[in-house]
């Protein structure tokens, strides 16, 4: 019997008892909604996860560290020399941190770069370009909103957070800072040298502006120096801070970029086999995972019980249209139907209710999930008076969630038509043909 | 056309513990020629119905053998005895045995569908079947909207619609009045005649008995060849 011939079997078949069909792919229907939709949540809390932890972080990014101490060049030329390390990014801390345009100041974290290791690692420039020369910096993107003009004494007490925030706006310098020449004041927080002796400066030219953080809660208004300008600017503060003579050469902060995110794993290994400690998003995304993991896995059990008890329901149908179509059986069984093709005949009835409660459940949560996430904001504001967290989501569907919750229903449909398929084989031609059964 | 050699049957009624064993055939022997109609008769519960269902494969035989065109069917599968009933064996029953939920078309065209004759041919054979039975106009009629003698019909129709070399008929005529039953059994006659069908029949009417080749009785089991009737035309 060819499959179109069996198909146009179980139509005909399965619009004899409409109502009672269409009852059961209701109930796969909710069966398989229920369980896209609870394991959505956990999906939609593990993405969110994810994407905290991405949003500040790079997937190929190692940080590094050593039990010795901080790391130095020779630390450097050792990592730099392992496989598919594409670069080793690694910062100075500088002590002095005053930098002043005009009647504008800031108070920034500076600090000296590799620079071409910085472009090597990926750094982007939202404007300008890479230092070519010692006095040449690079921004961060907000340290425009931060150099601001000084501020009266109780500038804003007695105002809201909103308020004061406007007010320093207005103090904020406002134009373009590109190839803007800065004057870097070079100060030590050391009470027991003089005041006076304290200050040194150079001139520095911005020529890069930073690209604006992927999170909007982070305030970049960093500054990045050459090592040649960390070359002058050390002995100067030196002659300041006598202590500082002999922190020239450390790195306060080393990071490896590999080639790709697949590389991580055996690139911090190895670092780790040359005795550094070793910290990557990859790390903590797999502790992330397997928490999740285990969590969406129980969700997704919860969510298989409604889709048993669906599954229920099909075997219901299908065991009373086996008993419905007894004589039938027994009538296609005297004319020469195998065993196999009444079997497939009533499988495919059982898969096709299936695969309408699979099909419309699956549209059903999607529905619901973009419902819910486009609604849960305006609740909370409305009846909370609370903003939820910015790219929050209640629901989230991937196509994996999808993939597994139709497998999970379309088997758990077939089984539970298996046993009346079976017993549609099992008919007595004899009794079928005497009205017995 | 088929050998039934040494067969015997017995039911098993009742639970397994408590057992009884019914004994409805003995020792039959019986052959039936290619192109012979042969009509078995016996009072009620004499076993020719049983013979019958153990020849058509609905009973599976315990001892003896049964060799139908030149197959031995008697150690059959359920899988192998359904592909052989559809290829070689074509069955009118008493009670006709359409299915309730089809045209008269689809109840003639369902053994070709479980053959997997294409669409194209599948409508072209069943249209020529139904025109040959007298019912091309009543071809979208389900069975419930035919008389007797126009679901005996169709049932016919659908026996031969695979050209099967035997047909085995159960009371043929059980539910028919006497004017359908004569058209019946003048079209067997002609199916015998023209087409060379073997026609195998269960009957205790002596009207149906009477178009055999050959009648056979069967009582209390014990199979009693009768009179040759009719020569076979070969």
């Amino acid at each position: 019997m060819k499959f179109k011939d069996k198909h146009r079997f179980v139509r005909s078949n399965m619009k004899r008892n409409k109502t009672r069909v269409w009852m059961t792919i209701l109930a796969s229907t909710m069966g398989c909604a229920f369980l896209i939709m609870l394991a959505s949540v956990g999906f939609a809390i593990h993405k969110t996860a994810v994407d905290d932890v991405m949003s500040y972080r790079l997937m190929n990014e190692i940080e590094i560290q050593s039990e010795n101490g901080p790391l130095i060049e020779e630390d450097v030329k050792k990592l730099q020399v392992i496989k598919n390390v594409k670069a080793v990014s690694r910062k100075k801390y500088v002590p002095a941190n005053e930098l002043s345009l005009g009647e504008y100041t800031v108070y920034a974290d500076v600090s000296s770069a590799n620079m071409p290791s910085e472009r090597k690692a990926g750094l982007q420039l939202e404007k300008g370009r890479m230092p070519k020369s010692k006095n040449e910096v690079i921004i961060g993107h907000h340290f425009a909103q931060e150099l601001r003009k000084e501020m009266p004494e109780n500038f804003t007490e007695g105002m809201s957070e909103e308020e004061a925030q406007k007010k320093l706006k207005k103090l904020a310098y406002d134009g373009d800072l590109l190839n803007k020449t800065l004057t870097y004041h070079m100060k030590v927080d050391n009470p027991d040298i003089k005041t006076e002796t304290q200050i040194k400066t150079v001139k520095v030219k911005v020529v890069g502006i930073k690209k604006k953080p992927n999170k909007e809660w982070i305030i970049d208004s960093s500054v990045m120096i050459t090592d040649d300008l960390h070359g002058e600017v050390m002995p100067l503060l030196s002659e300041i801070d006598p202590e500082l003579k002999n922190s020239d050469d450390s790195y306060s902060a080393v990071k490896v970029y590999t080639s790709s995110a697949e590389d991580v794993k055996a690139v911090s290994e190895e670092i780790k086999d040359k005795g550094y400690l070793t910290y990557s998003v990859v790390s903590e995304l797999k502790e992330l995972n397997i928490y999740f993991t285990l969590f969406k896995a129980g969700l997704i059990f919860i969510g298989g019980i409604a889709v048993l008890i669906a599954s229920i329901g099909i075997f219901n149908t299908m065991t009373m249209a086996v008993t419905e179509r007894s004589q039938d059986i027994g009538i296609m069984k005297a004319i020469g139907a195998t065993p196999r093709t009444i079997k497939r005949i009533f499988l495919l009835e059982s898969g096709y209710i299936g695969l309408w409660g699979v099909g419309l459940g699956t549209i059903l949560a999607y529905l619901i999930s973009y419902g819910v996430n486009f609604a849960l904001p305006i609740i909370v504001e409305q009846f909370l008076n609370e903003k939820p967290p910015e790219d929050f989501i209640l629901s989230y569907i991937p196509w994996s969630l999808t993939i597994i919750a139709v497998t999970i229903c379309m088997s758990v449909t077939l089984l539970s038509g298996w046993r009346p398929a079976a017993k549609a084989t099992t008919v007595d031609v004899l009794k079928a043909l005497r009205r017995d059964v | 056309m088929i050998t039934v050699s040494d067969l015997s049957y017995a039911f098993k009624i009742g639970k397994k513990e408590k057992e009884n064993i019914v004994p409805v055939l003995h020792h039959v022997d019986l052959h039936v020629a290619e192109g012979e109609i042969v009509a078995i008769v016996g009072r009620s519960g004499s076993g020719k119905s049983t013979l019958l269902n153990l020849i058509s494969g609905f009973i599976k035989s315990q001892t003896g053998e049964i060799i139908i065109d030149g197959k031995q069917v008697s150690g059959f599968s359920e899988s192998k005895w359904a592909e052989f009933r559809l290829e070689h064996l074509g069955f009118i029953f008493q009670s006709f045995q359409l299915i309730p939920s089809m045209t008269a078309y689809e109840n003639v065209e369902l053994p070709l569908v479980l053959k997997g004759v294409s669409e194209k041919e599948r409508k072209e054979q069943t249209i020529k079947m139904l025109k040959r039975v007298g019912l091309e106009q009543y071809q979208s009629h389900y069975p419930g909207e035919l008389s007797g003698g126009q679901q005996q019909r169709v049932s016919i129709a659908r026996a031969l619609i695979l050209n099967p070399p035997l047909i085995l008929a159960d009371e043929p005529t059980g539910s028919l009045d006497s004017e359908n039953e004569k058209e019946l059994l003048n079209f067997i006659k002609e199916l015998n005649e023209k087409d060379g069908i073997t026609f195998l029949i269960i009957t205790h009417d002596h009207e149906v008995a009477s178009i055999a080749h050959r009648k056979v009785e069967i009582r209390d089991g014990y199979l009693r060849e009768g009179s040759k009737l009719h020569e076979v035309q070969r």
